[in-house]
């Protein structure tokens, strides 16, 4: 059996089958997207937090209404790093501080009244209202929790009857938080319903499909990228340099009135194919658009997209080029790097693709992957993990802060790349962290990018702090280790 | 065309030219038939969060304790997110993580078996059972359900080790009620169920801190302590959420410190409890007080002058114990920074929000420094806040009108604030920030949450020396944003 047991997992041993180490010659596929172990200490999120926070959150000019009690709309308020351009005005002359979609929480605010009665009536006000006071929102989009998908409101019929009054393009996100069982189906459910209401919109409403002349046979969509800390800075450049257009992005800093016209464009490509695969995988049966998968993180993936993107098109030497003018940017600082940072090994632990899409770009810098961890892959995950890994990495599916723990002990990695809620702990056992969700100091992909992640891993592992953690009478430093 | 280098310093923000594309063609008013929150439905900008992260933040404070969400997964996720990024600390909260099978059978289930796994693999002394809005929708029987539980554990691990575990129940909803009033139902929750017994006087004094940081609570202990007065700080917070980094850690990570369970037991047993900020805490003194005479002292916040002189008279009054001269010189300390500095703080104008409770706490510190208050939003309706700040108010013999939200929404605070004539300084928690900085006036940063600066979390506000860190704050805010550097060579 390649499978691991852990310690820690002893009394559970239903988490066995959710955790291997990759071989050389065989893929393995962990038990993966299933029912969380209730009290496993689960660093799992909800559906919700897939739908609102992860794919809703990063469109930029819509009004992201949540009907919920305060709290699923507060901890959504300009939490995760997916930045906007789009700025709505604070005074005369003068743009308010956040962009239009971290700088407003709007929400329903469900009392115990209406839990008794229903929250239709309510929503409609609110979302009137809300049109009222944001005249600047070119969209609602109306997302549900576990309090208004139990107590059953209707919010489509809400959403049509705001669209009829009001003309603006109201969609509906429905993914309450006890549905699914992980942040996976909040991802999948936006993915289904929008692909869906699109498609009905575009056929109520022709007039917002693009019209022919505006179309460029060059016309790609970018699914799976939400413009992590301005990601889309260093990425969308790359395409539009070998000669493509981006229509759309779905969905960071993207404007609703493009993501409309995503079935007009002739190629998808897919960053992220966990989150976002499906509606390519929609598009492709539906509108016979083809799509690619690719990576835009580290030198050697980033490449690889925009070479198959161009021969798509037959750009390839314009690829070449561009490429070839990347690298001679980086390469200085990039080999900086390198050096400082050959032979380190390092953990991940992320929501999913990261670890596969990172794998290739630890080795670009000279470090191995030794322990990689995913709070709601699937299958196809880890056979990509699999087909890039190294063999010997630990592998955990949906792991608990007991996993997480014992996986530092037992890789005892120089650096843990990890999210907010871990990074802390994994800081506490004297192991640097990285936040890989929303990143330190980001942009981290593409070229330029990459060289932004390499410093913060660097500044991780080289940070003076962790020479002197062991104690008053002991510094441990690279050459010298003090007794 | 030459592109440039990427130094290895990367690229930084500055660098990557992010223009700024304004949503519509000009600034244009807010509807103001809809600005007021009482006008409205909808709900923008709250100015605080659901009832179960109250419970969970109790929960924390307590030795060996570990909250259990009965809910779905965000619902601790969440929190746990909102208490990482305030905290810069892990917090282990444990999910039943509801999936549909629970929304359709019931969360059962998912408690019996969740206790189980987090008992046998965490070993917690003490669990803090939290309903979520969809526990509570679908109506579980929780009580019957942790019987279950237990009747189950009891036979895996032995009747004495389950017994020795205590479970208690805290109910929050979250159409019910905010983060205070969850806070507010764990006191009352852990209070009524462990201590019990009201057998000999300890001569101690029950502190219910409500939703202050860790550096707070050790300034209410280091008072405490020049009292000469032994205290029993429920939900003790410090040391959990503001622990040192000293490999090599215990494995699993056990954060240290935290309300021992014996000392919750033994509170019965005080000469009184003081629930320093009323929202969050009233509901376990008062409880004590109903069911064991144990004096309840509800409030004021003791931060200022006033608050920490009612609060030091106070607990010398209940224990006999004149306040010290150690004490005494705190004070001292704290008068002499105000006489330094209110000619930068006299008629500057203020706007506070935040918990009511310290809205109230600060603005009265803020009319002690001199400062006149324009605008005050307390995020959760209270029956008190309107009363209590009118008293306040008076006291001070302020007669200006201020503005006062009790309950409302940031989008209200923020659109008066943009029509008054003049704004010198806000004080309040991160979510302020984007209306600082586009007011163009500082943000003194104070009170739940504050993520978005490092360190307030570790610092004081309550009592004399947390009284001049708060000063401090607040003046040299001012300087900094109102003051040519060349006045400030001498002060």
């Amino acid at each position: 059996m390649p499978m691991v047991k852990m310690k820690c997992d002893e009394s559970i041993p239903e988490r066995d089958k959710h955790i291997y180490q990759t071989e050389a010659d065989k893929s393995i596929i962990p038990s993966c997207n299933i029912a969380t172990l209730p009290g496993d200490m689960t660093e799992r999120g909800c559906a919700f937090a897939g739908a609102r926070g992860v794919i809703g959150g990063p469109i930029s000019d819509i009004i992201a209404m949540v009907h919920a009690p305060v709290g699923c709309a507060w901890y959504t308020w300009g939490t995760r790093r997916h930045l906007s351009d789009l700025y709505p005005w604070a005074l005369p002359g003068r743009l308010a501080n956040a962009a239009f979609n971290r700088r407003y929480c709007v929400v329903t605010d469900m009392q115990e009244k209406d839990v008794v009665f229903g929250g239709m009536k309510k929503l409609e006000k609110s979302c009137l209202e809300a049109i009222r006071l944001f005249p600047e929102a070119k969209g609602l989009i109306i997302f549900t929790t576990c309090t208004t998908g139990l107590i059953g409101d209707d919010v489509q019929a809400v959403a049509r009857q705001i669209e009829q009054k009001t003309g603006l393009l109201t969609f509906t996100a429905e993914s309450p938080g006890c549905s699914g069982v992980s942040q996976s189906k909040g991802h999948h459910d936006f993915n289904t319903q929008f692909y869906r209401q699109v498609h009905a919109l575009r056929e109520r409403r022709p007039e917002l499909k693009m019209r022919g002349e505006e179309k460029t046979p060059y016309d790609v969509c970018l699914i799976g990228d939400y413009n992590m800390d301005w990601d889309l800075k260093v990425v969308k450049p790359l395409f539009e340099k070998i000669g493509v257009r981006i229509v759309a992005v779905f969905s960071g800093n993207e404007r609703i009135e493009n993501l409309v016209k995503m079935p007009d464009v002739r190629l998808n490509v897919v960053h992220c194919q966990r989150s976002a695969e499906y509606i390519a995988e929609m598009e492709q049966d539906g509108y016979a658009i083809p799509f690619i998968r690719c990576s835009l993180y580290g030198i050697h993936q980033t490449s690889k997209a925009l070479r198959e993107t161009a021969a798509f098109f037959g750009l390839q030497e314009r690829a070449e080029q561009v490429i070839a003018e990347e690298l001679a940017r980086v390469e200085k600082s990039l080999a900086f790097y390198r050096e400082k940072l050959q032979g380190k090994r390092v953990a991940i632990y992320v929501g999913g693709p990261r670890v596969w899409h990172w794998i290739k770009l630890m080795e670009e810098l000279g470090m191995t992957v030794v322990a990689g961890a995913c709070t709601f892959a699937h299958a196809d995950d880890y056979a990509k993990i699999n087909a890039r890994a190294q063999a010997g990495m630990l592998v955990i599916d949906a792991p608990n802060e007991f996993e997480i723990e014992e996986m530092l002990l037992e890789t005892k990695p120089d650096l843990f790349l990890t999210g907010l809620k871990e990074k802390y702990l994994g800081r506490k056992m004297g192991i640097p962290t990285v936040n890989s969700h929303s990143y330190e100091k980001g942009p981290y992909a593409g070229f330029a990018g990459m060289i932004n992640f390499a410093r913060d891993l660097y500044q991780g592992i080289y940070a003076p702090v962790w020479r002197f953690q062991w104690g008053i009478n002991t510094v441990r430093g690279e050459e010298n280790a003090v007794e | 065309m030459r592109l440039n280098e990427i130094p290895v310093e990367g690229i930084p923000y500055d660098q990557l030219k992010i223009e700024k594309i304004p949503c519509a063609p000009a600034y244009a008013e807010r509807a103001p038939e809809l600005v007021s929150a009482g006008s409205r439905t909808v709900v923008v900008n709250p100015n605080r969060t659901c009832m179960p992260l109250g419970a969970m933040w109790a929960v924390l404070g307590v030795h060996g304790a570990i909250p259990f969400v009965q809910g779905a997964q965000g619902c601790a996720t969440y929190v746990r997110y909102t208490f990482c990024r305030v905290f810069k600390e892990p917090a282990t909260i444990a999910t039943a993580s509801f999936h549909e099978d629970a929304a359709v059978f019931g969360g059962r289930r998912n408690l019996v078996e969740g206790l189980r796994n987090l008992v046998v693999r965490y070993h917690p002394e003490v669990i803090g059972v939290v309903t979520t809005c969809s526990s509570e929708i679908i109506g579980d029987d929780m009580v019957s359900f942790i019987k279950l539980a237990r009747a189950q554990l009891r036979q895996e691990i032995g009747p004495e080790q389950a017994d020795r575990i205590e479970i208690v129940l805290v109910n929050t909803p979250s159409f019910a009620g905010s983060h205070l009033e969850g806070y507010d139902r764990a006191s009352r929750a852990f209070v009524e169920n462990m201590a019990t017994v009201r057998d000999k006087p300890n001569g101690k004094v029950n502190i219910i801190p409500g939703l202050l940081y860790p550096g707070d609570i050790r300034e209410i202990k280091h008072l405490l302590r020049h009292m000469g007065v032994e205290g029993i700080v429920l939900f003790d917070i410090s040391d959990p959420l503001d622990a040192p980094l000293r490999p090599p850690q215990k494995f699993p990570y056990e954060p240290p410190g935290g309300t021992p369970a014996e000392q919750i037991r033994d509170m019965a047993n005080s000469l009184a409890t003081f629930a320093l900020l009323p929202h969050a805490g009233q509901a376990g003194a008062r409880y004590l007080e109903r069911k064991y005479g144990v004096r309840a002292v509800v409030g004021p916040p003791p931060v200022g002058v006033q608050g920490t002189d009612q609060f030091l008279r106070t607990l010398s009054a209940v224990t006999g114990q004149p306040v010290p001269e150690s004490l005494l010189d705190e004070r001292g300390r704290l008068i002499d920074s105000l006489a330094d500095t209110f000619h930068h703080t006299m008629m500057k104008k203020v706007a506070v929000m935040g918990d009511p409770d310290v809205v109230l706490g600060v603005t009265r510190f803020a009319l002690e420094m001199g400062l006149e208050p324009v605008a005050l939003a307390g995020g959760t309706a209270s029956k008190t806040f309107t009363r209590d700040m009118s008293v306040i108010l008076k006291e001070a013999g302020f007669t200006g009108d201020p503005l006062l939200l009790n309950g409302g929404d940031l989008f209200e605070f923020e659109e008066y604030l943009k029509k008054l004539p003049r704004l010198d300084l806000i004080i309040g928690n991160s979510k302020a920030v984007d209306i600082a900085k586009e007011l163009q006036v500082p943000l003194v940063r104070t009170g739940f949450p504050v993520y978005d600066r490092f360190g307030y979390q570790k610092r004081a506000v309550v009592g004399y020396r947390g009284g001049e860190i708060l000063l401090t704050e607040i003046v040299n805010s001012i300087l900094g944003y109102q003051y040519p550097d060349d006045r400030t060579h001498q002060l």
